[in-house]
């Protein structure tokens, strides 16, 4: 959504707003937890069934795109058979269409779900597991082909599906200030396709370079972007 | 979708996982209560307190986000790759997701609901002079405007200035002046005496 006009309006701030606005919020959010979990944490793939809701329903709200989102995915995994939901809904009764999970990997999820869910964990589990687990860095195969201080330019456009250059930025040039490491790519994770971790880099754009004469003086964006968006400039 | 329909398919659909075996209710129950009540901005406020009050925190915390917020506790899903910023007198961070709604969870909670708008998705890489300024911070010409995009790993955590006048105080003193718009970057730290 960056920079596109059509969403510009007031950020409407409210005081003292709840974690969860209903109590179906909260629901919605606990079983995408869980389900995510259930399937190996893609998270990628979750955002890209979010990305291919008509866009009436993605711009609904956060939560009617995460509950959209979570039942595109359970369809996808087989869980649920497509329409099964609505069928339901409409008071059939309940044909067996999507197949059940494990009992042992629901009790598996349940217990590492659980163990997040203390207010302090040890530092070592936070610090250093953690990331491994919910965290994407993998080894890439090649050496990072950009440097701090190097010159890029964004490809110009964006590939087809799920990706993570952000539109605004696509075609700009960028200075590369400095190198993530190298982790699962999204673009190709968020459809199951095997391919190589890439290198991740954070790239600086000035506010001229991006918006023209829209820009405003004295600003930057400083934008995270893999190696194969970029190219040297 | 009407919000009393959204409500009646969500209990279906939790109706239907919970038949199937699929999802443990409790479980889901304790995630709610998790992030209603253990996880918040108050986790990122101590972080950002003990980093005003021990310079060798702050350098770790400035070399390493994630390891540097995993000793005091706090650490988890969408928290891989914590990095914070720092504002000085010279540049001020803000930090953005324009692709959806990225956001550090274990130091700041859930993000609230204009964080997640489009129009604040959409404005503040473009606007962000215009739209700090709206949004209370008006920021002198001199002062740079960083804007991080969180696009992909890294969650962005800001480090506000310390206010004047906070010299005599401690960590649990000073972490009540941090609040969660300081943290994104939409506002400053509290002064002491402040709301």
């Amino acid at each position: 959504m960056g920079g596109r006009s059509e969403f510009f309006g007031t950020v409407a701030r409210e005081a003292d707003e709840p974690v969860f606005h209903e109590p179906w919020e909260g629901r919605v959010f606990g079983m995408s937890a869980f389900v995510l979990s259930l399937l190996g944490r893609n998270v990628d793939a979750f955002r890209f069934a979010q990305e291919q809701l008509p866009r009436r329903v993605y711009l609904s709200g956060y939560y009617q795109r995460w509950l959209a989102g979570l039942e595109h995915r359970l369809v996808e995994a087989g869980y649920l058979g497509p329409g099964e939901v609505d069928a339901r809904l409409a008071g059939h009764p309940a044909e067996a269409i999507g197949r059940g999970a494990s009992p042992i990997r629901r009790e598996v999820t349940s217990r590492v779900l659980r163990l997040l869910l203390r207010p302090r964990l040890p530092g070592w589990l936070v610090g250093r597991v953690f990331p491994r687990i919910f965290g994407n860095a993998r080894k890439a195969p090649e050496r990072p082909r950009f440097s701090e201080g190097d010159r890029v330019r964004v490809r110009a456009s964006r590939a087809p599906g799920h990706t993570r250059q952000p539109g605004y930025v696509s075609g700009k040039p960028g200075v590369v200030v400095s190198h993530l490491g190298s982790t699962v790519f999204p673009d190709a994770h968020a459809v199951g396709r095997r391919t190589p971790p890439q290198h991740l880099y954070t790239v600086a754009f000035e506010g001229a370079d991006l918006w023209v004469d829209a820009a405003e003086p004295g600003t930057e964006t400083r934008v995270d972007l893999y190696e194969s968006y970029l190219e040297p400039l | 979708m009407k919000a009393d329909e959204t409500a009646t398919r969500v209990e279906a659909l939790e109706a239907l996982l919970v038949e199937k075996g699929i999802v443990d209710p409790r479980a889901v129950d304790e995630v709610i209560e998790h992030y209603e009540s253990n996880v918040g901005p108050l986790n990122g406020a101590k972080v950002v307190a003990r980093a005003w009050t021990d310079p060798a925190y702050r350098r770790r915390l400035l070399a390493d986000g994630t390891r540097a917020v995993a000793e005091l506790g706090f650490g988890g899903p969408e928290a891989q790759m914590i990095i914070a910023v720092e504002n000085t007198p010279t540049v001020h961070n803000v930090v953005v997701c324009t692709l959806c709604s990225c956001y550090p969870w274990p130091v700041l909670g859930l993000p609230p609901g204009w964080y997640k708008s489009p129009e604040y998705r959409s404005r503040m890489v473009a606007q962000p002079r215009g739209l700090l300024a709206e949004m209370g911070l008006e920021l002198p010409a001199a002062v740079r405007i960083r804007v991080w995009d969180s696009s992909a790993d890294a969650r962005y955590l800001v480090v506000p200035e310390r206010p004047p006048g906070t010299d005599g105080l401690g960590e649990a003193d000073l972490a009540r002046l941090v609040t969660r718009d300081s943290m994104i970057g939409v506002s400053r730290a509290l002064s002491p005496g402040d709301g």
